[in-house]
């Protein structure tokens, strides 16, 4: 079959208007179906005919998905909240910054409208390898064309690779492991919670998903522990331009502080690895050491450690061991 | 049903991806239900009607002269051979569990304990056919025209009670020699291209490099690979549900502990043939 | 002249239409039984079209045709078919389907089979130059000059070549194609005080214009109608009339508007045949939308340059000498970028001694075109930082020493031993320097805050901006208004109404009586420039100046002849003509059209002048008989080429933890002749800017070598800069000497900016690096991080489409 892009096919739509009838239809079409939130990563999709659905069920009527609730454990952020309403929410920006920050850092303003919450943690990679519809790993074939020898991979991953190379590319997800949220997970009239950082799957575990996300499976709900309200938070995004672009590496950080020390910290790096990685060990060695430009440095060559750059991405070691300090040495 | 993955290269020239994962649910199927029918089967057809199997008085008879000076345990695989086939059961069993319960759907990374596990079967393959060689008696894996005659007759008398059974084999039975010899080629099929296809990954000692053949070349080796790790899942279902059969278990011991006894020996075996010393 | 309208910032006439959505661009035009076409791209580098089965595509309902390769010229590389039979891109046309609706055309393209055989392909010309190297076209690798016009050749260099290179870390340097010289570089350098040598890399990137390349076309009566997206438009139709052998009065060429073309899009593009050669074939209008992913392929790129460089200085900081080595990847069908280069290095350092070789290779990569400022915003980019090299090494400020460097009005350069109409680029560094505050912006190089080093950089840059000998065409209708007709383009850059203006000002006219034609070759436009080569400005303020004064004369002489008293007693004010001693011994221009529709012959355009176009005359025809005519050659002449130029001063912010520079200033100042515009001149200097910015920052073409394509094909992995990364603060201005050799005095300025923007960044950069000159573009975090961190470089010195 000759390849065409940029014109995308005809599937069947389905606009529920519930969170119910949504969850009915995913299970109806179990492996057919394909959720729709806000369509940044699926209409690339679908446009180049490499993912091709033959049924849509889209998300944007089922306003039961979207907005934020304060609650008295937290926040419960809808997973069709727009990046724009996270990002200007006022409890999120005075209690929980990091993730409003992460928001902010999303593409542009109108990608920002758009695109969704729930979108922006359960999109697949940027691998130009396999958005350019290549048989790799990671669409049932079996290379990686990534890590070839002289493949280009500058924005690839250091760390938990398995014959995939790619990276996460959301922006948010590190924040929300820094915040230990929470997603709540619809399958057909179940719901399960699973932890942010459990939400997503290395290609160790499956290369063909990048989230715990199944067939049938409704990301519905991401809820925010109280715990951390008002801690001192960090985000950093390092980009190639100042708008429309993904991480080469980003950092989002949360510290509770007391007399110089850090109490306890959260720690998560996204772009460097194929799942947002967070840095349990950093984090352990953090707790109880004295705030300053040491810590700093020790917590940024602690998180490179076991770093395995590909042949064009030595420069994410140090820039991840940067971005590290930079989080740690903004605890005041 | 799809046997054979295909898929376009990067040129969009259609190449051969692997196999379908449809044989896997096949051989999983084939296996279950033979598993299922066979005991059945031969429960019907062995009702009213002896077996031959226990009779136990015949071997004095068929012993013939010399047999009283047989010691009772006849060593049947040495230490060595059962470390051996041990060694690549487990393996093996590593193998096919990582290669095949992810495709079946429970996910797990399986990379990493697949490929160990390829290069423990791979070491264990290779003492085994040095040993083979230079401390086994390796002919006697022969098979040879008595071995047909003797599997022919065994296949009558399985399928018809009432056929005589075979004669007695040597120290290993025709059909124990052929699933062996089968179980050869695939085995070496897999390890070969298995070995190959490692240079596709990264290991500790080299970074993978998926462009050492062509497309076409690996498509081919994925097909084998596929192919005999699927008929693998079929050869190892029967081999595992007849060495649990109540008939063939003293075999099964015998490659636990080492030994048969004599009478065990002069029923199944023809002395000429396994000559014990 | 009165000047009420040239130096005022006025509105161009299309501005509504544009803002509001109205505007008819090449893809929202319709015509009836118009049907869609889709192309099947190669995907491979180069291939070798063996089979070709539509059959399942052609039963498809609502399929209406298919076009194949045969159905089109398939002329000898290097010139492009439509389609191709022999693919020499990833992304090049090979076939194309009609159905009556866009997604049944792409949904029959998948249902197509095409056998194609893969061919050897090369991406780095230097793997071409390699003994035994693969070569782009089975034909060869380089063109070159023989005995009948230009040839091709299987061009190699030895080993030797190439492990010399190795030895010394340097671009290897073999035989090349074109050498030229002046003087004695080997002894200006024995006698220089300080050298500098450094092998360069300028990448070559894609043009992403806004507006893919999409075109329209239907036949009526033997005539086709186009609609295009495209720079030009009167030359646009002539091109499209010559590629279909056709006579150009048979094409209808409509292009009101284009959304940018940055020298993809001068006279069109290969592509705009198509859908002509489709409809012809099936009798229906035929759209082709150009999706942005396929313009990313068919869209031209600006060619890469692998170069080396070794510049000598006198102890006062004057280059001496200058040997320049480029070898350029010219893409599939060529390009001819290096020979600019070497004529805008030689101009801009003015060395006594120069020596400048090249060879251009052809690849398997998208075609190369010329990309605002070809050949001279690369070298620039490229130079600029090494003459900051010797600067440091002298001791010099960087502002004097191009100053010292910078030519005079005496100037010579070039091959061709060429001079210029006027320079004031010395104006230029100067007065930029002034108002960007050099002397205090300086002192900050290398400060460090935090993280943060501030760098500072200059880049001087030139480029052509005119031409001459062109025709203005003007009707000045009896409802008293002035039509303007504009063979040139609408590419945004409002040339179409701002070289109206000496015509207005000529006639005494306000601006609100005039009204701009352009854009629909049916209404008649008169022989035009190419809108490119920043050369409009300057060669339609002339025509339209010639225009305008030949229908004052006739103004004048109509007014005398009606009146009394001689023709150069009427003055031209307000709409009217009038005697200077009595205003109200006049006529309205309403009259004066009249009067020459009654006399006929010249005035109204059934005489015409000699020494114009036949374009212009057969536009002028069209008009005869409507109201005066104005209409004339350009015979203004001159003597040297004409060039404008731009001084860009940055100052950056690098961070050494992430290798991200931000550039916080930006001025440029420009010497472009006469401000005509100074609102859209700012728009140019600063837009075309910061188009140089992302060219050595951000933007990339990265290609896979083992399989020849490119990965960083969607907008968003190519990277061209945002509007985050303009600098906050950005300030413009222009030296405002007229050219005394063009009678509005105005230079072009279009391309200049770029060089300038992308030189002052890679200036800055080195200069927060202490000086060091990565001597490579893009300039992205990774390499910078690198080059701070120490890390072994993942690739060579001359390695190219990394990234």
């Amino acid at each position: 079959m000759a390849t065409i892009r940029d014109m995308m096919p005809a599937f069947e739509l389905f606009q529920p208007t519930s969170v119910d009838a949504a969850a009915e239809l995913m299970d109806e079409h179990g492996g057919d179906a394909w959720a729709l939130a806000g369509g940044l990563d699926s209409m690339d999709w679908f446009k180049d005919r490499i993912k091709r659905p033959r049924v849509v069920v889209d998300l944007s009527g089922v306003s039961e998905l979207r907005g934020i609730r304060e609650t008295a454990q937290g926040l419960d952020i809808g997973a069709l909240t727009t990046l724009t309403e996270v990002e200007r929410h006022d409890a999120l920006r005075s209690d929980y910054a990091v993730l409003a920050d992460a928001a902010r850092h999303v593409a542009t303003p109108q990608i920002r409208n758009q695109g969704t919450l729930g979108g922006n943690i359960s999109q697949d990679t940027r691998c130009w390898y396999y958005r350019s519809g290549w048989p790799c790993y990671r669409a049932g074939g079996n290379t990686c064309y990534a890590s070839a020898p002289q493949a280009m991979n500058r924005e690839h991953c250091i760390m938990g690779a398995s014959r995939c190379v790619a990276v996460n590319p959301s922006d948010t997800a590190p924040a929300l492991l820094a915040l230990d949220a929470v997603v709540t997970v619809r399958s057909g009239g179940r719901e399960r919670t699973v932890d942010a950082e459990d939400y997503f799957v290395g290609p160790a575990m499956d290369i063909t998903r990048m989230t715990v996300l199944r067939p049938r499976d409704l990301l519905t709900k991401v809820h925010i522990p109280s715990a951390w309200a008002g801690a001192h938070f960090h985000y950093e995004k390092v980009q190639d331009r100042g708008s429309w672009d993904f991480a080469l590496v980003s950092v989002a950080g949360a510290f509770r502080t007391t007399g110089g020390r850090i109490q306890e910290a959260r720690l998560a790096v996204n772009g460097v690895a194929p799942y947002p990685v967070r840095l349990h060990r950093v984090e352990q060695a953090l707790a109880g050491a004295v705030t300053g430009e040491e810590t700093a440095l020790a917590a940024g060559e602690m998180a490179v450690e076991g770093a395995r750059p590909l042949r064009h991405n030595g420069y994410k070691v140090p820039l991840m061991r940067n971005l590290v300090r930079r989080a740690v040495r903004s605890v005041a | 049903m799809e046997i054979l993955r295909r898929g376009p290269n990067p040129w969009g020239q259609e190449v051969l991806i692997g196999v379908g994962w449809d044989l896997v649910w096949l051989a999983v199927f084939l296996s279950v239900a033979f598993v299922v029918i066979h005991p059945l089967w031969v429960a019907a057809r062995t009702r009213g009607v002896g077996t031959g199997e226990g009779a136990e008085g015949e071997a004095e008879a068929l012993g013939g002269p010399g047999a009283g000076d047989l010691p009772e345990r006849i060593q049947r695989h040495s230490v060595a051979a059962r470390t051996f086939h041990w060694t690549m059961s487990v393996a093996m069993i590593a193998l096919l569990v990582t290669a095949f319960v992810p495709v079946l759907g429970l996910q797990f990374p399986w990379v990493t304990v697949h490929w160990i596990a390829g290069l423990v079967l791979l070491v264990a393959v290779l003492y085994h056919v040095v040993h083979s060689m230079v401390w086994q008696d390796f002919w006697s894996m022969g098979f040879g025209a008595r071995d047909l005659r003797e599997g022919l007759a065994e296949l009558r008398h399985a399928l018809d009670p009432r056929a005589r059974p075979g004669p007695r084999s040597g120290k290993y039975p025709a059909d124990h020699k052929l699933y062996h010899h089968v179980v050869v080629l695939v085995t070496i099929a897999a390890v070969v291209t298995g070995v190959l296809m490692m240079v596709r990954i990264d290991t500790p000692f080299w970074s993978g490099n998926p462009y050492l053949l062509s497309d076409g070349t690996w498509g081919v080796l994925y097909v084998v690979h596929g192919l005999s790790g699927v008929a693998l899942i079929g050869l190892v279902a029967a081999h595992v549900y007849f060495a649990i059969r109540p008939e063939k278990r003293w075999i099964t011991w015998s490659m636990i502990r080492g030994w048969i006894s004599r009478d065990r020996y002069l029923t199944h075996h023809d002395p000429d043939r396994w000559v014990v010393k | 002249m009165a000047e009420k309208l040239i130096g005022k910032d006025i509105a161009p006439p299309d501005l509504v239409a544009k803002i509001t959505g109205r505007a008819k661009y090449a893809e929202d035009f319709r015509a009836e039984g118009m049907v869609f076409a889709k192309m099947l791209l190669s995907p491979m580098p180069h291939a070798r079209v063996r089979r070709i089965d539509t059959s399942r595509a052609e039963r498809m309902e609502g399929v209406v045709g298919v076009l194949l390769p045969d159905d089109v010229p398939q002329p000898e590389p290097p010139a492009e078919p439509v389609l191709a039979r022999e693919p020499v891109f990833e992304g090049q046309p090979v076939l194309a389907v009609a159905a009556v609706t866009e997604q049944i055309a792409a949904d029959a393209i998948e249902q197509v089979r095409v056998d194609f055989e893969p061919l050897p392909f090369v991406l780095d010309p230097l793997d071409s130059l390699r003994p035994g190297g693969p070569n782009a076209h089975v034909q060869g690798n380089v063109r070159v000059r023989g005995e009948d016009g230009t040839e091709w050749r299987d061009h190699k260099w030895t080993e030797t070549d190439f492990a010399a290179a190795a030895t010394a870390d340097r671009l290897p340097m073999g035989e090349p194609v074109v050498e030229w010289s002046r003087g004695d570089v080997d002894a200006a350098f024995a006698n220089a005080e300080v050298i500098v040598e450094e092998t360069i890399v300028h990448q070559s990137l894609t043009h992403h214009p806004m507006e893919p390349r999409t075109s329209m076309a239907y036949w009526q009566n033997g005539k086709l109608f186009a609609f295009t997206s495209t720079q030009s438009t009167a030359r646009t139709k002539g091109a499209l009339a010559n590629a279909l052998d056709m006579d150009p009065e048979d094409v209808v060429l409509v292009a009101e508007y284009c959304g940018g073309g940055f020298g993809s899009k001068i006279s069109g593009s290969t592509l705009m045949r198509l859908p002509a050669i489709f409809s012809r074939k099936i009798n229906r209008p035929v759209m082709l939308r150009v999706t942005r992913y396929e313009e990313t392929y068919i869209g031209r790129a600006r060619p890469g340059f692998q170069g080396w460089v070794k510049m000598g200085f006198r102890g006062d900081g004057k280059v001496t000498a200058l040997d320049l080595y480029l070898v350029e990847e010219g893409g599939a069908y060529g390009s001819g970028d290096n020979g600019t280069a070497g004529v805008v290095a030689d101009l801009t350092y003015q060395p006594d001694n120069v020596r400048v070789r090249s060879v251009s290779v052809f690849t398997n990569t998208p075609p190369k075109s010329a990309q605002r400022g070809p050949g001279g915003a690369q070298i620039i980019s490229m130079l600029e930082p090494i003459l900051d090299k010797g600067a440091r090494e002298l001791g010099m400020d960087r502002l004097e020493i191009r100053k010292l460097n910078a030519p005079r009005p005496d100037v010579r350069f070039g091959p061709r031993d060429m001079g210029l109409t006027s320079v004031h680029a010395v104006e230029a560094l100067a007065q930029g320097g002034e108002a960007f505050g050099w002397e205090e912006k300086k002192v900050l190089s290398g400060r460090r805050n935090g993280t943060k080093v501030t760098g500072v950089g200059i880049g001087l840059s030139p480029y052509t901006a005119g031409s001459r000998g062109y025709d203005g065409l003007l009707l000045l209708r009896p409802d008293g208004k002035l039509q303007v007709h504009q063979g040139i383009g609408n590419l945004g850059t409002h040339s179409i109404a701002d070289t109206a203006r000496p015509a207005a000002e000529i006639l005494g006219l306000d601006w609100d009586q005039v009204e701009i034609v352009w854009g629909d070759s049916s209404r008649g436009l008169p022989r035009s420039s190419v809108q490119a080569g920043s050369q409009t400005t300057h060669a339609h303020t002339r025509a339209n100046h010639a225009a305008a004064t030949d229908a004052r004369s006739k103004i004048q002489e109509i007014a005398a002849g009606t009146l009394g008293g001689a023709p150069g007693d009427y003055v031209l004010d307000g709409g009217r003509v009038f005697h200077r001693s009595n205003q109200s011994r006049g006529m309205s221009f309403g009259q004066v059209a009249e009067r020459a529709i009654e006399l006929g012959g010249t005035y109204d355009g059934h005489v015409l002048p000699e020494d114009i176009h036949a374009e212009t005359v057969a536009a002028a025809g069209g008009l005869a008989g409507q109201g005066l005519m104005g209409v004339a050659r350009d015979n203004y002449g001159g003597d040297g080429g004409v060039y404008s130029w731009v001084a860009g001063f940055a100052v950056v912010e690098l961070d050494v933890e992430t290798g991200i520079v931000d550039v916080t200033e930006y001025t440029g100042y420009a010497d472009c002749g006469t401000v005509v515009h100074p609102r859209s001149l700012g728009a140019q200097i600063l837009g075309g800017s910061i188009q140089g910015m992302g060219m050595a920052m951000s933007q990339r073409w990265v290609f896979d070598p083992k399989w020849g394509v490119p990965l960083a094909k969607r907008l968003y992995t190519a990277r061209p800069p945002g509007i985050l990364d303009v600098p906050l603060e950005m300030s413009w201005g222009a030296v405002g000497i007229p050219d005394p050799q063009t009678p509005v005095g105005a230079k072009g300025i279009g391309e200049p900016p770029v060089g300038a923007g992308a030189a002052a960044i890679a200036s800055a950069v080195a200069d927060a690096l202490g000086g060091r000159c990565l001597c490579r573009t893009p300039l992205t975090p990774d390499i910078i991080l690198a080059e701070l961190e120490g890390l072994e470089p993942p690739f060579s010195r001359t390695a190219t489409h990394v990234g």
